[in-house]
């Protein structure tokens, strides 16, 4: 396996010196390219395989930028003598920690300031890191090594300080300091705008900023951004940087001083407490990185430049455009949020990856992305190889609820069409974090995998060949390069590398996650006297407002520890004084440790039992650098502590005092089945049946008056009509409803008194009911009945020889289609 | 029909009758007043004159609860009041058009037998046509059964007979939940999804509460599943502040359906008309959970990883304590366990709460007394929701009572 990494590596090397010599690759001038010193070499071979991978990765990458003081008799250690390759490696290896490349002294060294060729630490910390990591042969040989943990300093859990919610104790403390001397910049109404925005008109929106940018440190006033940015790095101080810092502080302290600690509970079952500093890093060993040729963490957190930190040359590092805070922001946890801005690299620098993508003939594009939503469109470029909307090498996209990959080959056309797109019904992308990987090879086309799944949409266009890349075009993120296709979200990791990568490589990159992580040991040992124990916790910051912990274990650094056996249970995670009130996800951990199945750690170098697999995320209180935390236990080995929630107060209940109306109406199938019920004509009768099926959404659905419609009154009377209709149709019906009258005589003699009262006194009593005082009097329906008949008797003896039935089937209609049968 | 030319009348006529009501309604009501409108409000319709004058009697001897009892015998109670109100239970729309089904033939069958009205949420139980009808015949993938019944005018006060569900539609006797495990139920709330909104409904329809009304973000996070997004839009707070406060309850008591799942044919029949509820009995494996859990418990895992994989149908009720202890769970001091396995003893759970018990009676309230109880109600509204447990959850009791709250002075 080592040998076929630096086989790759070697490759990589050589390929790139091939290029360099035929292509003129562009070279960044803060970077020396790989194996441009190869030429100062002339000393004695290497003497053994990792001795060349030694010179290849990092000795030809660090001669011009340390050979000054760490060559050939300079300052000790001489990892960069250029006399004989095989003694900078002895001293190289004094430096470097092969197991855990990030933990190397010359990573630590460059971290802290010492000789930094970048304008960020973190990113040379990163590229030197990537140096040495080629040299071991990145992930594959970092498998079978185990975590060596650190014990951390042990202290208990303190009082802590906490933000207060209200802004009151701020407004009157630091924010006036804020509003007078930091307000032409920090604040939305700044010409020129830069978050955060704490000095802006709204105080509540001024304190919110304050929290979330984690300014203020409470515990240590003096060690507060809004001081430490006047005392040392003299940034627009109004004065004397000196005296301004003093006046900063003391109002912070004010502040500070006016919060009343949180109180840790003398009765809870602690652990030692940890700040996320003190934990181990996890190492980001197990990430398969062997071909990439540009990485970006965006690990820096701050300016406008997104380190290339592949240690592939050349670096092709990103400028951010527009105004922080408002096209773009820097997130907690690692990552970059696009608002509309974009990140852009050189022509020159992108050139090389269409070099490298060129030679080998495939390639990955592989991104964490948390899309801001599923609304955007165009697609919305969330990274791009390009030169405008119709040109481009390659665009990783976002249709609504799709990935897009438009990728240039002979049998796309030159703007990457037609697209590999995710399928609609899948909805694979989500507006969440998500790990997403295309692929090309020139067999199997291109694929998209998201959250080490392949998605299953199968290229429909054969796979061509990439001749007709345009080595022009610009690397960029968040947008097209003409800035016209925006993406909203955040990007928190992206590597590009020149292979396909495999499923299983893809699944394994996903199940490394992203982020910094750690392993933090919440000490145990002085309640269970199990010696070097510990409850270790992965830990990462989530993002700008939460961390994750995730799969508890109990551990022992002491491989010779035996812990008998005893009960952990209802386990808490505690912050800053208390524990967190949101995200608990081990109260239901309730587990003995006992000598069986406290064994040696495959992972660590360790015994451990795993108490959950589970993980969770709790809520970022005052910042990553102060947030403390602790655990707390119901039982922990022979201690105990009951947890008793107590019991909620009964709230008066919320009830209307507003006085209702007491009356409704029938609603839809009430006024079927009332109708029915009157004339005794069956719901099931054909007519009628359809009329209702046809216009009973056009009835009354609710029972309130107010929401009487005229709608609701023709549906009504459409229903009364047919109800009617076949009441005076049916000859039994119509004889037991009005009995005695004679439907067979003429509408100018079938109306007399007698007739008039034989239909109007049944309708009164079986549509009103009798004796009820709440009716409307009897006078008043049988006088506006009386007056119906009269009207369509008028035409006398030239009435219609079915005007009785119709004279009848209207009073009756208008009867049963009225207030009186509607209103209960 | 010449309808347009009644029109202008019947307006006409609508508009003295509003009036005369209303000048009418000032006057205080009577015995016979008050038997109308109890008559009115339970059967949705009119009494004959001579029910009427038998309510009345019954009023006047101060038995109005007897007069309800009379009214409750109207088959439209059933057929119409009753369908009415339940009907909406039944699916995701609340629509009260839906034709009528297994879910609302068994709840109206429940309280036409008078049956303790909590059985509806575990009982092996179900309503049918009676086989006399001539209906076709129960079907666990169509509805035709019910909607016939509908078609024909069948009186629900005598057509529908009582049987075992496990009987009529195969499900073992421990996997049925009363209505929860009816066709409509799962073609209504099993249907694609997670299984969340069986719950979420079941809340809806029998706490008479959305969620939004019992979240409680401080419930431990640990049976929140894999498919709940800890950063939606990429912002943690949404998870920490909102939807935590839904999940952390939800997920351990959605949990109970993790063997459930409504089939149907998503191509030929995209709108799930002729599937059917399956159940995952012992030994029948999900091949994609490798256990009785249902794929779509699994679905989306990976949006977050650390998540709770859902293993088995084990249910917890974290809102025992918090604030949602005031819901009052195990109400009727029956020491039910806070926890199970299974829609059965879930079902259990929540019909002896408070919650419950009093969902019931304000349904019911606002049924007969078209309107929401105002604070002067609240007394004889406590009342009702006593005497509806003492009298072994009696629907009909709640009816009268309430009828007779709302009868009129």
């Amino acid at each position: 396996m080592m040998s076929r990494m630096m086989f790759r590596s070697a490759y990589l090397f050589l390929l790139a010196l091939l290029l360099i010599g035929c292509d003129n690759v562009p070279v960044d001038q803060n970077f020396v390219a790989t194996g441009s010193s190869n030429r100062n070499y002339t000393g004695p071979e290497p003497a053994t395989a990792d001795v060349q991978s030694f010179k290849t990765n990092v000795w030809d990458n660090l001669v011009d930028k340390c050979g000054a003081c760490h060559g050939t008799a300079g300052q000790s250690p001489t990892f960069v003598q250029d006399d004989d390759i095989n003694l900078a490696y002895a001293q190289a290896i004094t430096v470097v920690d092969l197991s855990s490349p990030e933990s190397s002294r010359l990573v630590t060294k460059v971290a802290g300031g010492h000789n930094c060729w970048e304008s960020s630490t973190d990113a040379c910390a990163a590229i030197m890191t990537a140096f040495i990591q080629n040299w071991v042969g990145g992930s594959e040989d970092g498998q079978g090594t185990k975590v060596d943990l650190d014990a951390p300093e042990a202290k208990d859990a303190g009082d802590s300080k906490s933000y207060p919610d209200d802004s009151s104790l701020f407004a009157s403390t630091v924010y006036p300091l804020l509003t007078t001397y930091c307000a032409e910049c920090h604040a939305e109404s700044a010409q020129i705008p830069q978050s955060p925005y704490f000095s802006g008109a709204d105080v509540d929106a001024a304190y919110d900023a304050i929290k979330t940018s984690q300014k203020i440190d409470l515990d240590t006033p003096a060690n507060s951004r809004l001081v430490v940015r006047l005392r040392s790095e003299f940034h627009n101080c109004w004065d004397d940087c000196q005296d301004n810092a003093d006046e900063m502080e003391q109002a912070v302290t004010n502040f500070a001083n006016g919060i009343t600690p949180t109180q840790v509970d003398s009765q809870l079952v602690l652990s030692k407490a940890l700040n996320l500093g003190d934990g181990t890093i996890a190492s980001g060993g197990s990430r398969h990185e062997e071909n990439v040729i540009a990485l970006y963490q965006f690990k820096e957190g701050e300016g406008s430049t997104i380190f290339d930190v592949s240690g592939i040359s050349p670096s092709l590092h990103l400028q951010l455009s527009g105004v922080e805070g408002v096209d773009y922001k820097w997130v907690g946890g690692w990552g970059v949020e696009f608002l509309g801005g974009k990140a852009q690299g050189i022509t020159s620098a992108s050139k090389k990856l269409g070099d490298f993508i060129k030679a080998s003939g495939e390639y990955s594009i592989e991104a964490w992305v948390v899309p801001a939503n599923v609304t955007q469109e165009g697609p919305a470029r969330i990274i791009s190889y390009s030169a405008g909307l119709a040109d481009r090498n390659l665009t990783l996209g976002q249709t609504l609820y799709n990935y897009d990959f438009l990728h240039r080959s002979s049998s796309t056309d030159s703007n990457g069409e037609p697209a590999l797109s995710t399928n609609d019904d899948d909805e694979d992308l989500q507006a969440t974090e998500q790990h997403v990987v295309v692929t090309y090879d020139p067999v199997n086309g291109r694929g998209i995998y998201v959250n080490g799944v392949f998605t299953d949409d199968l290229d429909e266009v054969e796979p061509g060949n990439l001749g007709d890349w345009d080595d022009t075009y610009a690397l960029v993120f968040g947008n097209e390069v003409t800035g016209d296709r925006p993406w909203h979200g955040k990007l928190r990791m992206v590597a590009i590398h020149n292979r396909a990568l495999s499923p299983s490589q893809i699944q394994k990159n996903f199940e490394a996650g992203v982020g910094e992580k750690f392993y933090l040991l919440f000490g145990v040992e002085q309640v269970v006297g199990v010696p070097q124990s510990y409850i270790l916790f992965e830990v990462s910051q989530f993002d700008s407002y939460s961390y994750l912990f995730s799969q508890p274990k109990f551990i022992s650094l002491d491989l010779g520890a035996d812990p008998g056996s005893f009960r952990i249970a209802g386990m808490r995670l505690g912050i800053n004084g208390k524990e967190a009130a949101i995200g608990q996800a081990y109260v239901s951990v309730d587990t003995t440790i006992s000598s069986s199945d406290f064994v040696q750690s495959d992972q660590f170098n360790a015994k451990a039992q795993t108490l959950s697999e589970l993980g969770t995320i709790i809520p970022l209180e005052k910042g990553v650098e102060a947030d403390e935390f602790f655990l707390t236990f119901e039982v922990l080995a022979d201690q105990t502590n009951v947890y008793i929630e107590p019991e909620p107060l009964q709230s008066a209940a919320s009830v209307s005092s507003d006085s209702q109306p007491e009356i409704g109406l029938r609603i839809f199938a009430e006024v079927n089945a009332t109708m029915a019920e009157i004339t005794g004509v069956a719901t099931t009768q054909a007519d009628v049946q359809n009329t209702y099926e046809t216009i009973k959404q056009q009835l009354p659905v609710v029972e309130s008056v107010g929401g009487f419609l005229s709608s609701h009154q023709v549906a009504i009377s459409q229903l009364a009509v047919e109800y009617c209709n076949a009441l005076v149709n049916d000859t039994t019906l119509r004889t037991g409803f009005f009995p005695g009258f004679d439907f067979s005589k003429s509408a100018s003699t079938a109306f007399d008194a007698t007739g008039k009262s034989q239909v109007i006194t049944p309708l009164l009593s079986k549509v009103a009911g009798t004796g009820l005082a709440d009716q409307p009097l009897d006078a008043d329906m049988s006088g506006e009945l009386d007056a119906l008949i009269n009207k369509l008797t008028a035409c006398g003896g030239g009435c219609a020889a079915d005007r009785t039935e119709v004279v009848v089937k209207s009073a009756c209609a208008a009867m049963l289609g009225s207030a009186v049968m509607l209103v209960q | 029909m010449k309808i347009g030319l009644f029109i202008t009348m019947l307006r006409k006529l609508y508009f003295v009758v509003i009036g005369l009501l209303v000048v009418n309604l000032s006057v205080e009501a009577g015995s016979r007043e008050q038997a109308k409108r109890m008559h009115d409000r339970i059967a949705g319709v009119p009494p004959s004159a001579s029910v009427l004058n038998s309510m009345e009697a019954d009023i006047a001897l101060g038995n109005a609860i007897s007069a309800a009892e009379t009214a409750m015998k109207n088959p439209a109670f059933y057929n119409v009041t009753l369908k009415n109100m339940i009907t909406p239970w039944t699916n995701e729309e609340q629509t009260v058009f839906a034709a009528l089904n297994d879910y609302t033939a068994t709840v109206i069958g429940i309280v036409r037998d008078d049956l303790d009205f909590r059985l509806i949420l575990s009982d092996d139980i179900i309503y049918v046509g009676d086989d006399a009808l001539g209906l076709p015949a129960y079907s666990n993938s169509n509805n035709a059964h019910y909607e016939a019944m509908e078609q024909n005018g069948v009186d629900l006060s005598t057509g529908l007979v009582k049987r075992d569900q496990s009987l009529v539609t195969g499900l073992p006797v421990d996997a049925t939940a009363g209505v929860m495990t009816t066709r409509a139920a799962a073609k209504a709330f099993f249907v694609a999804g997670t299984n969340r909104a069986m719950f979420r409904f079941t809340l809806l329809n029998h706490f008479c509460n959305d969620l939004e009304q019992i979240k409680d973000a401080t419930r431990p996070a640990d049976r929140i599943r894999q498919d709940v997004s800890r950063s939606p839009g990429g912002d943690s707070r949404i998870f920490l502040n909102a939807c935590v406060g839904c999940h952390a309850g939800m997920d351990p008591m959605a949990q109970a359906f993790a063997y459930y799942e409504y089939e149907y044919d998503s191509e030929n029949d995209p709108d799930a008309e002729n599937g059917a509820l399956v159940y995952n009995d012992v030994g029948m494996i999900d091949a994609d959970t490798g256990t009785r859990v249902q794929k779509k418990y699994h679905i989306n895992g990976n949006n977050f990883k650390f998540g709770y994989k859902t293993p088995d149908d084990r249910w917890d009720n974290y809102w025992r304590q918090g604030p949602n202890f005031l819901l009052g769970w195990d109400t009727n001091d029956l020491d039910l366990p806070e926890g199970g396995n299974g829609a059965k003893s879930l079902g259990v759970e929540l019909a002896n709460s408070e919650a419950f018990a009093v969902c019931q009676v304000k349904k019911v309230f606002q049924t007969v007394c078209l309107r929401q109880p105002i604070d002067t109600d609240m007394t004889a509204f406590g009342n009702i929701v006593t005497s509806f447990k003492s009298n072994n959850y009696n629907l009909k009791q709640v009816f009268a009572e309430t009828a007779d709250h709302c009868k009129g002075d």
